[in-house]
């Protein structure tokens, strides 16, 4: 495919997401990976759909809508990646934190989450084997659970049979635009024509902005998820305590972690969830893995016997106001940008997707993108839009 | 029973060993080759390499899942079931 | 002087700490079974009688052990697992779990003989009870006296059949059928090899006798390539094929048993190596192997490897390599003491013998031609054979890593050790390429070495 009316780098879920919608919306579209699909951020991740963890914002309002979207992509697209509505579960144990969460639960209620307070009997009702000295609860039944890179695979399954194309194995090397608009874009083996480039490559999204002479500054958090071997049903939810929230807006370089757990259809039990800004540092963090174990036992006292079979890391894209970028790059017309999730990439990939498409093809998007759009890193330096 | 035989359960049956001698072993001497069911299509699997490494013949042990019945010794009093999928 | 530790206590384990201690270095072995030995030396507890029977060289084998345990400057630590080993600069950490707690050793000297297992082929019916390993038979022989079955079939392909096969006729079993896959002729090519090793042509011999004596004839050229189950869910008869010499089948016929001892020569376990960081190479035999210089010291100064996991070739060729990787490690830490040229003739005699074998025993592509899309792939996560094409055809998986994260294959409690192998080339032969190196070592890297509970990691440090 020479001349798509679309590119779209990056083979993850909110490249596939985004190359569904464009499909959907009459566009030729090509899809390019250095890699295989899902080989990035998306092979890593835990496939979190939440609505639980986002203060009442221009994120929540994407995260609403992508949740729901999710479950009209699986049945757009024929399922096949054990998207579930799983339902969350946020506990705290001091008292401070249960009153920050009975405020952040009552206004996300206000502004489209359902919310579910539990007491101490009924969140023992709703996670049998949760400590005893948990007291207070809140049921997010919109959360939801899918296995991302299953998902990204039957995306871009769906997007070759609506009439695209999937070239795994290339590396962009330039992007080219003539007069400030883009032209197309080369490979280290071809050459591609296309007035549209969307820069899915989620934490390599500012190198690829180079390759554009622009600017967009995301950086990797590294984060670990612990999975264990089959084991029966312990744990109903995702259940997290809730410093999660607070530990996703927090910018302190150092390690931080705090429990998130979740069974899986498979029977394996996922654990996360820490963050370290380390760049791309690959080695396995041992003192991290412990501190996973040792946080999860004290939510579940039960897990202590269970196995631990796996641990996997990936690097998480970041922007300096840990909002993602989705909309037109300032520099370069037709080059839009679809990148920087930091850990909701997979739950925001589908409103990403339809964003960025209304924003490309002149449609009213469902939402004001100028909150996530590029140019607020005018020249090298964030500024609120 | 000479000082070297030992007696444990298997599904409320009681089964005989001789001191030393792994569970899976002892089952196997006592006709007994199917251990556990697997958790999606419900099919029987035993022993298959014996050795540890393949991780097929679970069994529970005194309440504990995940036992490998070629490596664990049997030991007198032993509770040892069936596993069911991943459970007990 | 730093310690030696040593990870592993069958012959190359052995023969490698009895050399470090005689050399004057100080000795931590580490093995994770209950008794020493290895796979090769599998005894059983002292309640049981006849061990002798089960073993051609059971003497050689209590000797090193004996000795092991008489040299003071050897400890020994049994059934202790490692699950995670790291490298920092030249410091190596093992955690381990012994005796339920996890315990830290910090070495700048290692010797990795972590040995290898049966290597499996899947077909259908292979996850039948009953269906089992050579290893497996002969462990549940040697190591606890007792027999898998009364009617033994004993199929695949290399020399290990022999000693298995005779192993069941002496406990008062049948061997229904003894097949191996490949030509007998292919021995005779390296007489020069035949006449070195005269004491292996002895054992042969020792095992064809007792086979004979059984009335057992072996087959060549023939494999089992179904299985079948009862009502009862268990094994009752194998279809075995005539194969022709790429392992297609040309004729079949239906056999009854009710245990069939299936191997295909051995796959090395070098996961620990892997994780510390070290070279590893693929061998003629396609197995994954760790690389090591002419000391056996692999491409990390202070970490030495032997055995199989340097390539398979059987427990002679193992407790030769070990002595050179013993002697060499007390040299590393400081012990006046060189490798003798002996050493390294005697390693090198049966490096060629060992090759030879390789040559003798290939395992051919056309056991893929055995499978059907409901022949299970990966036992522990019940993957077929239909759902690995699907991840390849319509999910687009381009290599076995891929296809891994698509369907489960390879992330069960066995962490890839069984079908890992087939994986790679099956999902090459879908791809119609040919496995790369890369492909096959990344299915063998595990950082996480062997299970270990949420309780003992939180309370490690």
């Amino acid at each position: 495919m020479k001349n798509p009316d679309a590119i779209v780098i990056g083979a993850g879920v909110v490249g596939a997401c985004t190359a569904l919608a464009l499909s959907n919306a009459g566009l030729k579209v090509l899809v390019i990976d250095r890699g295989p699909i899902a080989s990035g951020t998306t092979g890593a991740g835990e496939g979190n759909i939440l609505v639980s963890d986002k203060e009442p914002s221009a994120e929540l309002t994407l995260a609403i809508r992508s949740r729901n979207a999710w479950f009209e992509l699986d049945t757009d697209i024929g399922g096949g990646f054990e998207l579930e509505a799983k339902g969350g579960v946020v506990v705290s144990r001091s008292e401070k934190g249960v009153s920050d969460l009975k405020k952040l639960a009552s206004l996300q209620k206000v502004n489209g989450v359902e919310t579910i307070e539990l007491d101490a009997s009924a969140l023992q009702e709703a996670e049998p084997f949760i400590a005893r000295d948990i007291n207070y609860g809140v049921l997010y039944p919109g959360d939801a659970q899918c296995q991302p890179m299953l998902a990204a695979a039957q995306i871009i399954r769906a997007v070759k049979k609506r009439g695209g194309s999937f070239i795994q194995g290339e590396n962009v090397i330039k992007i080219n635009s003539t007069s400030g608009s883009i032209v197309g874009l080369t490979t280290d083996k071809n050459t591609y024509s296309t007035p549209i480039v969307v820069n899915a490559t989620g934490t390599w999204a500012g190198e690829v902005a180079k390759l554009a002479n622009s600017y967009l500054p995301i950086l990797p958090r590294r984060g670990f998820i612990l999975v264990t071997s089959p084991a029966p049903k312990l744990v109903n939810h995702k259940v997290y305590d809730a410093d999660y929230v607070a530990n996703v807006a927090s910018g302190e370089a150092d390690l931080q972690s705090s429990a998130v757990v979740e069974g899986t259809s498979s029977g394996t039990i996922l654990i996360g969830a820490s963050r370290e800004r380390v760049g791309f540092k690959n080695d396995l963090n041992i003192a991290i893995l412990r501190q996973l174990a040792r946080q999860v036992i004290s939510l579940f006292p039960v897990l202590s016997n269970v196995q631990l079979l796996r641990a996997y890391r990936g690097f998480r894209p970041y922007a300096p106001d840990h909002l993602p970028v989705i909309g037109e790059d300032e520099n370069v017309s037709g080059l839009w940008h679809a990148a920087g999730h930091e850990g909701a990439g997979i739950g925001l990939a589908p409103a990403t997707g339809e964003l960025i498409t209304a924003q490309i093809t002149g449609a009213i998007p469902f939402m004001d993108p100028a909150p996530f759009s590029p140019k607020r890193f005018k020249g090298g330096e964030y500024v609120a839009v | 029973m000479s000082q070297f035989e030992i007696e444990f359960t298997f599904d409320g049956k009681t089964i005989s060993a001789i001191s030393g001698q792994s569970v899976g072993a002892a089952l196997l001497a006592a006709n007994q080759r199917s251990l556990r069911k697997t958790r999606f299509n419900k099919n029987k699997r035993g022993i298959f390499c014996g050795i540890g490494v393949c991780f097929d013949c679970l069994v529970v042990v005194d309440g504990v899942t995940n036992q490998r019945a070629c490596i664990i010794e049997a030991r007198s009093g032993m509770q040892v079931k069936t596993q069911d999928g991943s459970n007990a | 002087m730093h310690n030696v530790v040593i990870v592993g206590g069958g012959p190359a384990g052995l023969s490698a700490a009895l050399a470090a201690a005689a050399a004057g270095a100080p000795v931590l072995l580490i093995d994770s079974n209950s008794r020493l030995g290895g796979q090769y030396w599998r005894n059983a507890s002292d309640n049981f009688d006849n061990q002798n029977e089960q073993h051609f060289d059971l003497e050689t084998g209590l000797l090193l052990i004996n000795a092991v345990k008489a040299r003071i400057e050897i400890e020994v630590w049994s059934e202790a697992q490692i699950w995670s080993a790291t490298n920092n600069e030249g410091k190596f950490t093992l955690r381990i779990i012994h005796q339920g707690k996890e315990k830290i050793v910090n070495t700048a000297n290692l010797i990795l003989c972590t040995g290898a297992y049966d290597r499996t082929l899947p077909f259908p019916g292979w996850d039948i009870p009953g269906v089992m390993t050579p290893g497996g038979v002969q462990s549940l022989l040697k190591g606890h006296g007792v027999l898998a079955g009364k009617r033994v079939v004993v199929a695949g392909t290399g020399p290990f059949l022999l000693p298995v096969a005779a192993g069941v006729i002496k406990a008062g079993g049948e061997v229904v059928s003894l097949l191996e896959a490949n030509k007998s002729r292919r021995w005779l090519t390296s007489f020069n090899v035949i006449l070195e090793n005269l004491t292996k042509i002895k054992e042969a011999f020792y095992y064809i006798k007792t086979i004979s004596e059984g009335k057992v004839r072996a087959h060549f050229g023939y494999a089992v390539i179904t299985a079948h189950a009862g009502g009862n869910g268990e094994l009752t008869s194998v279809d075995v094929a005539k194969i022709d010499r790429n392992f297609k089948v040309k004729k079949i016929k239906n056999i009854k048993c009710d245990v069939a001892a299936i191997g295909w020569g051995f796959t090395a376990d070098t996961s620990l190596a892997g994780s510390l960081g070290c070279r590893q190479v693929v061998a003629k035999d396609e197995s994954v192997t760790v690389w090591v210089d002419n000391d056996q010291q692999t491409n990390i100064p202070g970490i030495f490897a032997a055995g199989e996991i340097t390539g398979i070739g059987g427990s002679d060729l193992s407790m030769a390599e070990g002595v050179i990787a013993g002697i060499a490690a007390a040299k590393f830490v400081g012990c006046k003491v060189e490798v003798l040229k002996a050493h390294r003739k005697r390693r090198a005699k049966r490096q060629r013998f060992a090759n030879a074998l390789i040559k003798a025993y290939p395992v051919k592509s056309g056991w893929q031609s055995w499978l059907n899309d409901q022949t299970t792939i990966c036992r522990c996560e019940e993957v077929s054979l239909g759902d690995l094409k699907f991840s390849v055809e319509e999910l687009g998986a381009t290599d076995s890593r891929t296809a891994k994260l698509f369907t489960r294959c390879g992330m069960g409690l066995c962490q890839g050790r069984i079908c890992g192998r087939s994986v790679v080339d099956l999902v090459a032969n879908e791809l119609s390429v040919l496995p790369t190196d890369t492909d096959r070592i990344s299915a063998v890297n595990r950082p996480i070495i062997t299970p270990i509970p949420l309780g003992v990691l939180a309370q490690g440090e």
